[in-house]
């Protein structure tokens, strides 16, 4: 499967990789975008199985990218990785379609509980 | 009138024992160890703002040698083989993480800034108009190391109000 990673901060990118690796999904694809913009850019161009997206970046927040992706009609699993946490922005990524929501600071079990339904 | 904000330092002790869990200190050898200290020196220091519901800042503040292992524990590196734009990313990501859980346990409608980093001590930062309400100081492999919540005096005016 081919993972796009989302975040525009490069070392949150890498830690999120490990992760993955941890909780043994490093054999997948993993592509990275450094915002918003390049986030929906390439959930369109490169068709990864699963987005891995922060939530506050710059161009487009995490949650508009999911939105104009669904708009445009792409159903790419899309999910959330993101320091803040709130009831009203758990509830908005659920409704514009997201399938996840990990809080950082997070450990490899929490990626496996997640990604393990999705990745298999 | 605005909600009194209670996120004190057993939140944030929690908080940043979770980070420490999950990137810093992941086989739970090296603790951020509490010192109390308020006046506890430091070199480098990041900050997110806060918005709306609360109005204020989130520091983190720490010697060079922490935020240089905190940047080899967050990249998998050794510690000679880091650069000044993994410390700098590194300190970004820190006070971003706080600040974000911080947020969290506010009241619904506040906003969090993207991170500043400033390669200097927080002592040289001034954050006009606000009172540190809580911190928690420490020492991480007798390194200082330490996290801090200053609060706006709008707020804290509305409150005595």
């Amino acid at each position: 499967m081919k993972i796009l990673i989302a975040d525009d901060s490069r070392v949150m990118r890498q830690i999120v990789v490990r992760t993955l690796r941890q909780a043994g999904f490093g054999d997948h694809t993993l592509i990275e975008a450094a915002d918003g913009q390049e986030a929906y850019d390439m959930a369109t161009k490169d068709q990864p199985d699963l987005v891995i997206s922060d939530w506050n970046m710059p161009q487009m927040t995490g949650i508009e990218v999911l939105r104009q992706l669904r708009a445009a009609g792409n159903n790419v699993k899309f999910g959330f990785v993101t320091s803040e946490c709130t009831p009203e922005m758990k509830s908005a990524a659920e409704a514009a379609g997201s399938a996840f929501f990990i809080v950082k600071p997070f450990t490899a079990e929490r990626f496996d509980e997640v990604f393990a339904p999705i990745l298999g | 009138m605005s909600v009194e904000v209670e996120v004190d330092e057993n939140d944030l002790a929690e908080m940043v024992e979770q980070v420490w869990e999950s990137y810093l200190d992941p086989e739970g050898v090296s603790p951020l160890m509490q010192t109390y200290d308020e006046n506890q020196p430091s070199e480098v220091h990041s900050s997110v703002s806060i918005t709306g519901s609360w109005n204020g800042h989130v520091v983190y503040a720490s010697s060079r040698a922490a935020a240089q292992r905190a940047a080899a524990a967050f990249l998998a590196m050794e510690l000679d083989e880091v650069s000044e734009e993994d410390i700098s990313d590194t300190l970004g990501e820190l006070a971003n993480i706080v600040g974000g859980n911080v947020k969290a346990m506010l009241p619904p409608g506040a906003q969090l800034s993207l991170p500043q980093v400033v390669l200097a001590p927080e002592a040289s930062a001034r954050f006009p108009n606000t009172e540190r309400i809580s911190g928690v100081y420490g020492l991480w492999e007798g390194e200082p190391v330490s996290i801090s919540m200053w609060q706006s005096s709008t707020d804290t005016k509305e409150e005595g109000a």
